[in-house]
């Protein structure tokens, strides 16, 4: 049975809808991420499950329990805030001591669980440091401590590694990843990299105006995205218009710019073909293009390519093998599995 | 740190000298031995300080303003906390209006509340007392802990409380050990300029003290009406040094631009 469940949950401020009718369900255990833009209804989603924002229609599952009239102070989640919301006037101790003080828990039981929670986040030693004498990413581990330190029964994080700097993000990425699994707390993250939601989730929910677009694995909503918005929020895509032509002997064919394949797609008219640039490969026939930038990224090439369907952009391995130079006539070829085609709605 | 043109040092040399050249003229004079006021003076002498002691009024009206100042500036916190954090965080209808009512005493000339409340306190047979007093400070020196109490009320992140909420604190916990904490600052400086404002008000004032609840500037303004003898003056320098010693005490336990703005530096 489901751990957390969201049913039709609806969030209207005035007449705009912040969240449409969503539904999720989420397992014990589970690490899933609500990845979308800014004002996509992904930070008012994890508030309304925190209880900080009422709902506007919907009902709230925790366990079997409806939430709806369970206050915020008794939902038993840890949450971790942008800002880290660190008690500026206590210590690292006090601060994650504050959640075992609420709950009652006796003074040498509370000292040994505050002390246990610091050393998992490799803070050990720094229990009567204040906020302000430690760093971000220290700030960080303080509120994640304080949060795990209830064993709350969710741990909500609400784009809690966006004010780090890239390095220190990849290491707390790692160390974030390792702790959950370790505890095996059910995690819901908030965030708009992509790359933060594919490396730490079981599961992506890719959020767009409010609604759900995609709920998936990261390799699924990377490798089959269910929409536009999913293909081009989710990494770097090509998106070529062409053309489905049914043929008579019942093969249909896709046309992109003087380039013709079989298909197994059932839509027909115009179409907007999508492929990830490293799903492009350079080939004797294909899409014919020219080379007009080639960029140097170290384990990989980046070209930009000028074809009759427009400019494509295609990542090769730096596998040793020589590369095209700019100038160079070059033909593009996918397999037809690696595309997303869907209508082209502005021309159909 | 940019240094300053020679204008601008100018202008800054003029205007301290003029902000404190009255000051340091009165403190000047209070030492005089002569029995008018009078600069350059010939000698030292504390004979006006020792005056002071001949005149118990001024000692009785110097309390008057002390117990008066905190005592009004006390009550006006109590109720511009909860004022200032329902007017920091909820849009409701008639917000700017209330926020308005507050601020409005600042707008309104003191001498035209001095002959309202007058009026008003004859009314209710308590013209004259320490209540009537009480009540008409309160109203003037509301608008100044409320600005101070509001700045520190809205510059403050509220998922700190959120978090705190998240961790099973209560209401009354919340507000005890993260709000309060958070907003002292504002407090502190909000209650030392409303004390400051009610120590300093004699135009409303005037209209209220009966002999007996006389506060300090009253009873010097009165006195400047029949003598005119260096004893105010000595009576100035000695506010004016306790005044001093009042800011020192301050800006070691608080630090003195935190108290005078409002805002904690803790991310210092």
């Amino acid at each position: 049975m489901a751990f957390l469940e969201l049913q039709n949950v609806t969030k209207t401020f005035g007449d705009h809808t912040a969240v449409n009718a969503i539904n999720l369900t989420v397992q014990k255990g589970e690490f899933v991420s609500l990845l979308g833009p800014s004002g996509c209804g992904k930070t008012t989603t994890l508030q309304m499950i925190a209880g900080f924002v009422p709902l506007t229609e919907g009902i709230i599952r925790l366990d079997g329990r409806d939430l709806s009239n369970v206050k915020p102070a008794e939902r038993g989640l840890g949450i971790v805030f942008q800002s880290y919301a660190l008690f500026p006037h206590m210590t690292a101790a006090q601060n994650v001591a504050f959640g075992l003080e609420m709950r009652s828990i006796p003074r040498s039981d509370r000292d040994q669980r505050v002390r246990d929670a610091l050393a998992l986040v490799g803070l050990a030693g720094y229990e009567e440091r204040f906020p302000r004498r430690m760093s971000g990413g220290q700030q960080q581990r303080v509120a994640l401590a304080r949060a795990l330190v209830i064993r709350p029964q969710i741990l909500l994080l609400d784009e809690p590694l966006s004010n780090l700097d890239a390095k220190l993000r990849e290491e707390m990425q790692i160390e974030l990843r390792q702790i959950q699994r370790n505890l095996g707390t059910t995690t819901i993250l908030v965030t708009h990299d992509q790359h933060e939601a594919m490396a730490l989730s079981d599961r992506i929910v890719v959020m767009n105006k409010g609604v759900i677009e995609q709920i998936g694995s990261p390799q699924d909503t990377y490798q089959s995205p269910a929409s536009a918005f999913v293909a081009s929020f989710l990494g770097k895509t090509n998106a070529f218009e062409g053309e489905v032509q049914a043929s008579r002997d019942g093969i249909s064919r896709i046309l992109v710019g003087e380039y013709i394949y079989n298909t197994a797609v059932h839509i027909k008219g115009a179409v907007i073909i999508s492929i990830r640039p490293e799903r492009v490969s350079f080939a004797a026939t294909g899409l014919r293009g020219t080379v007009r930038t080639r960029i140097f990224q170290g384990n990989h090439w980046l070209f930009q390519i000028e074809t009759s369907a427009g400019i494509a952009t295609v990542i090769r391995q730096n596998d040793g093998t020589s590369m095209p130079e700019e100038g160079h006539d070059v033909h593009l070829a996918w397999r037809e599995e690696d595309t997303f085609v869907r209508t082209n709605g502005k021309v159909g | 740190m940019s240094k300053n043109g020679f204008i601008s040092l100018l202008f800054h040399t003029l205007f301290v000298t003029f902000m404190l050249a009255p000051i340091i003229v009165v403190c000047l004079v209070a030492f005089t031995p002569e029995g008018y006021l009078s600069l350059p003076t010939n000698g030292f002498s504390l004979r006006w300080f020792e005056a002071i002691g001949r005149y118990p009024e001024f000692i009785r009206a110097f309390w008057v303003s002390i117990g008066l100042g905190a005592l009004s500036s006390t009550i006006v916190l109590a109720f511009a906390v909860p004022a200032a954090l329902g007017l920091a965080r909820y849009q409701f209808r008639g917000r700017d209006a209330i926020s308005a009512l507050l601020l409005s005493p600042l707008m309104i000339p003191h001498v035209v509340l001095g002959i309202a409340f007058l009026r008003f306190f004859t009314q209710f047979g308590l013209s004259g007392t320490f209540a009537a007093l009480l009540i008409a400070h309160i109203v003037v020196i509301f608008p100044f802990a409320l600005r101070l109490t509001l700045s520190s009320a809205t510059g403050m992140d509220r998922s700190i409380e959120q978090a705190a909420i998240s961790l099973g604190a209560r209401d009354w916990v919340v507000f005890r050990r993260v709000t309060l904490p958070l907003i002292m600052p504002g407090l502190i400086s909000g209650w030392a300029l409303a004390f400051i404002q009610s120590f300093d008000e004699v135009t409303m004032t005037v209209f209220l003290a009966a002999p007996g609840t006389e506060t300090l500037p009253v009873r010097m303004f009165l006195y400047i009406q029949d003598n005119i003898d260096p004893l105010v003056t000595s009576v100035s320098a000695s506010v004016i040094a306790i005044t001093v010693l009042a800011l020192i005490i301050l800006d070691r336990m608080f630090g003195l631009e935190h108290v005078l703005t409002g805002h904690s530096d803790r991310t210092k």
